[in-house]
């Protein structure tokens, strides 16, 4: 197989396989065998591609071959390596869900609304085309939209909440999409072209000639309303701890794990590609949203009485230090931010798979009600200690690398309000992740265990595997985090110098 | 003229489909999303409009004559593909953002018809559709 035909297999697979698992839905075990496997190679493919474009450069997929004026995939380091990152969550998150999963749910649309959940992802990770971005993020939104409103067994979740949550989510990032396209509109209109590469060189152009039009910095704004109501950034963030704790566990950790970063990765690049020329305008913007994010979404957990909203508040707040990072902009605060994201990605969402365990172990969502399941469910306590030292940032797990990097970057660049404001909230963090870990597991026992014993859905193994996976990542991130710092250095500096993307996507397809 | 009064039409879509998503019933937000998006894509179809632009259909000798034009980058004179240089005796109107629009109605198309089911299911589950009795989750 050759090895340029990576990127569309990423994308082209999981579309196939959502198409083949509708027809497939009198099949259950068959279903799930196919969509394992095809999961599991969607992962060895990101691997290889990654492993590719560290080593080969940049790799351009013309598809339907129309030279630069039809859609390209471009994959760089930035992009191969959130698709790594996306495949690796939700492979985890697709094996949890098997046993997780109401099963008529899960035989009847939720192979199907999963995979092109994972097509969304791949696509707008991996493409060099704005208006494609913006196809690929409503297959995104609505798959996502269609798996809020599943049901996972149990049925801890009333179906009105996660009906006026799904509205909420959908009506939001309806108007999100509008934004976007009246933003790729008037970008459209002032440069004459989408792809993005094409942009930056001629945006690049009309300001070198002194000429750049003032309408530029209000589109420029216009993308942080678009990718900010993604990512759930200060004013835009109050859908989130409505959604993710709404929709079913996997889900859950699917949204809060790699959708949220979806912004991120919006920002950082359209940001530091195509509008270079504004970027001193838009920093101090995105730090002052950042700060802002940081301190409603700690001050909102500490008051949380429900494990899973506790944890989204954690998500509002946690994706603000990644926009810290995002918005200094140094090549050692970028690598900072993306080393926080691949942490904050992988404990928050083996967070969200565990605390789906533990709802089904306690029976109930309020932390109030449950207490003492230490001695009752060790392997939950272990890797939600895990999770929560990572989040609070504490030695030896990948969170205090991230968060050690991200303020040593902030104190070199001399933001010194911004840090101090940055370290402030992380001792909260401390505090309400601590505070959940202690409600659960400590205390007096609780004999909520025992209730309802013949109703209720046990831990299994095909749910801890998963989850003990990711928390062993999330352990060896912290203990060497060598490849994944190299990695982040080398994403950063591509990303203030785009001119090897640039020269990759122009060059090869002027034909 | 065509292109102010065009202007103003998308002006007043904007305003229409505002004014229709901040009511408190589901089922007139869900027309002012409507109205919205429709209000984005009449903007988008204006972007590729020029001053008495022809159809895009490139037929016979002017296929020859002008492809070369057409699409030409030339960045030394401040020239940006596809707007054609003024030597060029015939002005398309853009393609492109008619194929653009085409992909964003099919969208929206798509999101209306799921928020329309999802506005059902909410009155089915609440009894109503006044969107400020929908008080469940706090935010």
């Amino acid at each position: 197989m050759e090895i340029n035909h990576i990127p569309i297999l990423l994308i082209a697979l999981p579309i196939v396989l959502a198409t083949l698992t509708i027809i497939l839905r009198t099949r259950p075990s068959f279903q799930k065998n196919i969509n394992i496997v095809a999961s599991f190679v969607l992962f060895v493919l990101s691997i290889m591609l990654l492993f590719n474009v560290w080593n080969n450069g940049i790799i351009v997929y013309e598809v339907g071959e129309w030279g630069k004026y039809g859609i390209l995939l471009v994959a760089d380091l930035l992009g191969s390596g959130m698709v790594v990152l996306s495949s690796l969550v939700s492979l985890m998150a697709l094996i949890y869900s098997l046993d997780y999963m109401d099963s008529k749910a899960l035989n009847t649309t939720y192979y199907a609304l999963f995979n092109l959940l994972v097509a969304g992802l791949n696509g707008t990770f991996l493409t060099g085309d704005i208006f494609n971005m913006f196809v690929f993020f409503e297959i995104l939104l609505l798959s996502s939209c269609g798996l809020v409103v599943t049901s996972g067994k149990g049925g801890f979740t009333k179906i009105p909440d996660k009906m006026e949550a799904t509205f909420k989510y959908l009506m939001l990032n309806m108007l999100g999409s509008i934004v976007m396209l009246i933003a790729v509109a008037a970008l459209y209109a002032t440069v004459g072209t989408l792809n993005m590469a094409d942009i930056a060189v001629k945006i690049a152009a009309i300001s070198a000639a002194g000429a750049l039009p003032w309408h530029i910095y209000v589109i420029a704004l216009l993308f942080i309303i678009v990718f900010g109501s993604k990512a759930a950034i200060f004013p835009l963030h109050y859908w989130l701890p409505d959604v993710h704790p709404s929709a079913p566990s996997p889900i859950s950790a699917m949204l809060s794990g790699i959708m949220i970063k979806v912004g991120v990765y919006g920002i950082l690049r359209t940001y530091y590609l195509i509008f270079n020329e504004a970027l001193f305008i838009l920093q101090p913007i995105i730090i002052f949203l950042a700060l802002a994010t940081i301190i409603v979404g700690a001050i909102s957990a500490i008051g949380q009485n429900d494990v899973k909203r506790l944890l989204a508040y954690s998500s509002v707040s946690q994706i603000g230090y990644i926009f810290l990072g995002v918005g200094m902009g140094t090549a050692y605060a970028l690598a900072a931010a993306l080393v926080y994201l691949v942490n904050h990605a992988i404990a928050k969402s083996m967070l969200f798979l565990a605390s789906g365990g533990i709802i089904h172990h306690a029976g109930t969502r309020d932390m109030r009600k449950m207490g003492g399941m230490v001695k009752t469910a060790p392997v939950m306590s272990g890797v939600f200690l895990i999770g929560a030292m990572s989040i609070a940032g504490l030695p030896p797990m990948g969170g205090f690398i991230a968060k050690f990097f991200l303020f040593d970057a902030g104190l070199l660049g001399e933001y010194y309000v911004p840090i101090a404001i940055a370290l402030l909230f992380a001792i909260l963090t401390l505090f309400y992740m601590f505070r959940a870990w202690l409600l659960m597991f400590w205390g007096e026992k609780s004999d909520l265990a025992d209730y309802d014993t013949f109703k209720r859905h046990r831990m299994s193994n095909i749910m801890i595997y998963p989850i003990v996976l990711l928390a062993a990542l999330v352990v060896i991130l912290g203990l060497y985090p060598e490849p994944l710092i190299a990695l982040s250095t080398s994403i950063a500096n591509e990303l203030l110098n785009p001119q090897p993307y640039i020269t990759a996507v122009l060059e090869r397809s002027v034909r | 003229m065509n292109s102010a009064l065009l202007s103003i039409t998308i002006a007043l879509l904007f305003g229409i489909g505002t004014f229709l998503i901040l009511r408190k019933d589901l089922i007139k937000i869900v027309i002012g999303l409507s109205i919205l998006s429709h209000a984005v894509n009449m903007l988008i179809v204006s972007t590729g409009l020029f001053e008495n632009g022809k159809v895009p259909i490139i037929t016979g000798e002017h296929a020859e004559h002008s492809s070369g034009i057409v699409f030409t980058d030339d960045l030394a004179n401040s020239v940006l593909a596809p707007v054609v240089p003024e030597s060029a005796e015939m002005i398309y109107v853009d393609p492109l953002v008619q194929a653009l629009v085409l992909t964003a109605i099919v969208i929206s198309l798509a999101t209306t018809a799921f928020i329309l089911i999802l506005a059902y299911r909410i009155y089915e589950e609440y009894g109503t559709t006044d969107i400020s009795k929908l008080r469940r989750l706090w935010g």
